[in-house]
């Protein structure tokens, strides 16, 4: 398996919903599949879910054995300080390998730390990650929390220094094609959201009402961008009013750019809309058949606009 | 949605696309409710012929979705099935790796060798600390005033310069208060968790260069240059070295060791040579974690004989061979275990 740069653009079709897929992930079997890299507004929420959880676990740790009375008060002490380190590096390189790819804030929020390589995920890249964590999240977050802001030059040089290092991790995974940040550079991995397999009715099932009919021209204006947005329209399951005004919208100007009588519509437009996407669906999946993927309206056969 | 149409005329108005979902469909479903088997229970969960029918389904679902992409443009459809080839991948090829053995491995080879490997960042980590130490060594007898400079105050704990010769013997051989049992682990655990918080921190700035990694390691090497000169200057200094090297020998290479993993992370980003950049990093990130692995070792052990060791022997000979004797056994191990047998010469 592995990754290509952008150049062919067979693989995998761009389609209205594909927003952050991760590029020509090719498994063995030879064809690419889609996975989506987390965002990092998802995974930023992950580790916060994650901070707050294992605090508040030292937390009612501490007040049991404080009202326990099981140590006393100096051990008490050295015990946070050795939860806090628990809780730091370990706890995410334990979790994550307990679990594959997933502490408990990934879980909750849905997402999963693969290798780029596509082996399963090996010890060594999720200590690499999570020590490199602590120095990108942990050690600057810390700083500026115990910062102590006085105005001396020597702590404007040192506010200056982690003010750049912050910079610096921060922008890392924003300029990242892959959304990495600098540990997953160092072990090789990915952050994907956990795919959700469901499948949607199929639209060309319903049966035809009306009896619409489309020749030929009019069937070769649009593309599959078109056809899919359409799609995307049709299952929009929002019930508001506004949408069936939407629909009646998009009937209308569908019927003036393929030269469709507008008053045939009728009072609802979704058979109409429904008739047109089978209808146009079929053409275009025939001329796929013969080799011919007509990606959006602009493609070679359309005719022109009057 | 359909229920309202005869099948019967379905059949033959059926585009051919939605053909092809309806007949393959049941096959992904079954390999839904295979691949949530194989999430919540693993892999190993599955029966004989369940793990075969995975692999099956899964390689038919694959040729689905290589076919659904030359003759569907049903979004659902495609959406779908990259999906579900996507997780039944990850059950397939990505199951959790079995960690039975791994540290038993990491043990025998896997740190030697990557610390073979690693002579030339090993040779940064410790040349930084010799090279602070020596500094706040000269440095200290030069002007004493530095000692304030380099070490902190929370940390020298009545320990500096003008103490008298009296207190300062007793810093190295009293505290007959912390000799409970419970008090030492806890001592030693926070010892531990407190050094290798330093570690960490050394290891991960490498990333940048090796420059603070460097710079961290000659800044800890100062301090102990300047914290021994004290001693020195007060006639202490053999007590002094025995009292550091009982646990120094381990905790202070240890801390090398980890500026070591910093530099082997900085020189891959620094000279990646034919590489690209990233592919050096992720290529020698390998060793340099397991570079760290062994500084995080030695500062457990480094925790234990310093909780423990060092406040219940007090007679220097003994300090310096429990020391040097532990210096010696790391060696042994780092040195001779590991090779294979074509290595010998």
């Amino acid at each position: 398996m592995r990754f290509r740069r952008k150049s062919d653009k067979t693989a995998i079709p761009r389609n209205a919903a594909s927003k952050r897929i991760l590029e020509n992930f090719i498994p063995p079997e030879g064809v690419p599949i889609g996975f989506e890299l987390a965002s990092l507004g998802a995974r930023f929420g992950a580790v916060i879910l994650d901070l707050i959880l294992t605090w508040l676990f030292i937390l009612l740790l501490i007040l049991a054995v404080a009202w326990l009375g099981l140590l006393p008060k100096t051990a008490l002490f050295a015990l946070v300080a050795i939860l806090a380190f628990f809780v730091g590096v370990p706890y995410y390189v334990v979790s994550e390998l307990i679990w594959n790819g997933r502490t408990l804030g990934k879980r909750i929020v849905g997402i999963k730390v693969i290798s780029a390589d596509s082996r399963a995920l090996g010890a060594h890249q999720v200590v690499a990650r999570n020590l490199l964590k602590d120095i990108e999240f942990f050690a600057p977050l810390g700083m500026a929390l115990q910062w102590n802001y006085t105005s001396t030059a020597q702590s404007w040089i040192a506010a200056a220094i982690l003010l750049v290092w912050t910079l610096f991790v921060a922008i890392y995974p924003i300029r990242n094609k892959r959304k990495q940040r600098l540990g997953d550079v160092v072990a090789g991995t990915l952050v994907i959201v956990k795919p959700k397999a469901i499948l949607l009715d199929d639209l060309a099932l319903t049966e035809a009402q009306g009896g619409f009919s489309f020749d030929q021209a009019q069937l070769d204006i649009y593309g599959s961008y078109e056809l899919q947005t359409l799609e995307a329209i049709l299952r929009d399951p929002s019930k508001n009013p506004l949408h069936a005004a939407e629909l009646a919208k998009v009937a209308k100007a569908i019927a003036r750019r393929i030269n469709y009588s507008e008053h045939a519509i009728g009072a609802d437009p979704r058979p109409f809309l429904m008739a047109f996407y089978r209808d146009q669906r079929e053409r275009l999946e025939s001329r796929l058949l013969f080799g011919e993927r007509r990606q959006d309206k602009f493609h070679g056969d359309a005719a022109k606009p009057k | 949605m359909n229920d309202q149409v005869s099948p019967s005329r379905i059949e033959a108005e059926l585009l051919r696309s939605a053909r092809f979902r309806k007949l393959r469909e049941p096959g992904w479903r079954r390999l839904e409710v295979l691949v949530k088997q194989a999430e919540t229970h693993g892999t190993a969960g599955l029966n004989y012929t369940e793990a075969k029918e995975l692999a099956a389904q899964y390689r038919q679902a694959m040729t689905s979705l290589a076919l659904a992409r030359d003759i569907s443009l049903d979004l659902a459809l495609l959406n779908y099935l990259d999906q579900l080839c996507a997780r039944a991948w990850l059950v397939v090829y990505v199951p959790q790796r079995s960690l039975s053995g791994a540290f038993g491995r990491l043990l025998r080879q896997g740190i030697p060798q990557a610390v073979r490997r690693s002579l030339l960042p090993l040779l940064i980590g410790f040349s930084a600390m010799l090279l602070g130490a020596i500094t706040g060594f000269v440095l200290f007898f030069r002007d004493r005033s530095w000692f304030y400079t380099f070490v902190p105050g929370g940390l020298s704990d009545g320990r500096a310069p003008g103490a008298s010769v009296g207190y300062l013997r007793d810093t190295l051989y009293g505290d007959a208060s912390l000799h409970s049992s419970d008090v030492l682990t806890a001592f030693a655990a926070y010892l531990f968790s407190h050094n290798t918080n330093i570690a960490i921190f050394i290891f991960g700035l490498g990333i940048f260069w090796a420059l603070p990694s460097f710079v961290l390691t000659f800044y800890n090497g100062l301090m102990l240059g300047a914290f021994f000169a004290l001693f020195v200057q007060a006639g202490l200094g053999y007590d002094a070295f025995a009292w550091l090297s009982i646990h120094g020998v381990t905790e202070i290479s240890a801390i090398c060791i980890a500026c070591a993993g910093g530099a082997r992370l900085g020189l891959a980003g620094l000279m990646p040579g034919q590489m690209s950049r990233k592919d050096s990093l992720r290529l020698h990130g390998r060793d340099a974690v397991k570079l760290f692995l062994l500084a995080g070792l030695m500062l457990l052990v480094a925790g234990v004989v310093e909780g423990v060791l060092r406040q219940t022997v007090t007679s220097p000979e003994l300090r310096l061979l429990i020391g040097w004797g532990l210096g010696g056994f790391w060696l042994l191990w780092l040195w001779r275990s590991g090779r294979t047998g074509g290595a010998k010469v």
